[in-house]
């Protein structure tokens, strides 16, 4: 029987401890001890981005990566974007030019185009496409979705 | 996942003693992207993993100097795709990078973890072979210098001993060299490839004076096609000469057949695509 280990990290800003074990990832983490569902193992492979979770300022894949890495580290998810009641210029986006079907994939597409427009404020078609190319949509809402960041961008402009 | 033990030296020595060559069952984990998806898969059931994430800072970071850059095992794929240094030295792995894999796994995955991992279809290992890299090896008995092509043994084998570690990897400056890597994706456009094909040539406008040629994904290893460039070596490029390297390839290379492609077909992708590598990298396309 393997010990678990307990880690320390900043989860949306607020500093939180848990206990992991070394082959736990960090979706399951998330999801098993703090209730959070926006990351979900979906392809388990990094392919799909359904899992997405931003470490240290950078996107990663929540289910590729071992709970215990996150010790020390500062992690962000889709669930912090509306903190304060407020949709985030990204998630307003997707509902205006309805970026989504099924909504499965939604919250991994959110949180990659929120880290596109960080890096590319005005993105061309190309960036939008090569960013985006490990995030798949099962309801094919891409042509959407590429609408969506189009109107997020504007609209952080004009925040 | 099955249970596995996890140990976090705080050096690279350290690191090295934890490994057994007698136990295969204790490995090293670096980003851990390829790793996590032998793991789940269940054909790679580790004991206990070494990992590699404390190790000294030096190990992560990009040095350039006037004849190259030297770039720590650790270094994420995206500090690489994101550095001026890499854009300046060697453009043709900043291009690379933009169909590697997706956002995510370049902010995760190490260019010493995807060396050594020895798995045929990244796209890393042939433009650093073409470019004529060199490795920096540490074991039990201190360092050790391989040039990259002498890295990869077999279909995810390589040369390196079970306790030792790629501490750094050296890149040549491209200069005035053309470059390109292309890559055929037979599945969706970003699934892995079927063929990945690296040139690195010293050329005068359309006269060649030497090349490097690799080959990757259609065969067991990034394999140098030294028949290929003996056909581009002191010719000027037509049509003619550019059939002659990629007749030469497609004749030399030992192709797998895998769920991307029959042999006769990776063949024949790579009878044409040495052909456009080499057309690209001589008008400046470089990549695509």
């Amino acid at each position: 029987m393997i010990a678990a280990r307990t880690i320390n990290f900043t989860l949306n800003g607020a500093p939180v401890t848990a206990d992991v074990k070394p082959h736990h990832n960090v979706v399951e983490l998330l999801q098993a001890q703090f209730g959070l569902t926006g990351a979900r193992e979906t392809c388990g492979q990094g392919l799909c981005g359904c899992c997405t979770v931003i470490v240290n300022g950078l996107a990663v894949s929540g289910c590729l990566y071992l709970a215990s890495f996150i010790d020390g580290a500062e992690v962000v998810t889709v669930e912090s974007l509306d903190a304060g009641g407020k949709l985030s210029p990204v998630q307003e986006a997707f509902i205006e030019t309805s970026a989504f079907q099924c909504g499965f994939c939604t919250p991994g597409f959110v949180l990659m185009v929120t880290q596109l427009l960080d890096e590319h404020p005005d993105p061309s078609d190309d960036q939008i496409k090569h960013y985006l190319t490990g995030n798949l949509c099962r309801c094919a809402t891409y042509p959407e979705v590429m609408q969506a960041v189009k109107l997020a961008a504007k609209k952080r402009k004009g925040a | 996942m099955i249970p596995f033990d996890l140990a976090e030296p705080k050096s690279l020595s350290e690191a090295i003693k934890l490994l057994d060559p007698d136990d295969a069952t204790v490995r090293p984990i670096a980003g851990g992207t390829a790793l996590m998806l032998m793991m789940k898969a269940g054909v790679f059931r580790p004991q206990k993993l070494v990992s590699l994430r404390k190790i000294e800072s030096k190990y992560s970071g990009i040095v350039a100097s006037h004849d190259g850059l030297r770039i720590g095992a650790m270094t994420t794929l995206g500090v690489i795709e994101r550095s001026a240094e890499v854009r300046k030295h060697a453009p043709v792995i900043t291009r690379t990078m933009i169909t590697l894999s997706n956002v995510r796994v370049r902010n995760v995955a190490t260019v010493g973890g995807a060396l050594a991992h020895g798995d045929p279809h990244m796209d890393l290992p042939p433009v650093l072979m073409a470019l004529g890299a060199t490795i920096t090896i540490v074991g039990p008995k201190g360092e050790r210098s391989l040039a990259l092509e002498d890295l990869f043994s077999g279909y995810y084998e390589t040369t390196l001993e079970k306790n030792e570690l790629i501490a750094e990897v050296h890149v040549p400056s491209q200069g005035p060299k053309k470059a390109a890597y292309m890559k055929v994706t037979t599945g969706s456009a970003d699934d892995w490839p079927a063929l990945g094909v690296a040139v690195v040539m010293e050329a005068d406008g359309k006269a060649i004076k030497s090349a490097r040629v690799v080959v990757s994904a259609a065969t067991t290893k990034a394999t140098r096609m030294k028949s290929a460039e003996a056909a581009l070596a002191g010719k000027t490029v037509d049509d003619k000469v550019l059939a002659q390297a990629g007749d030469a390839a497609a004749e030399d290379a030992e192709i797998l057949a895998d769920v991307r492609g029959s042999v006769p077909y990776k063949r024949e992708l790579i009878r044409v695509y040495v052909r456009r590598a080499v057309r690209a990298a001589i008008d400046g396309q470089g990549a695509h």
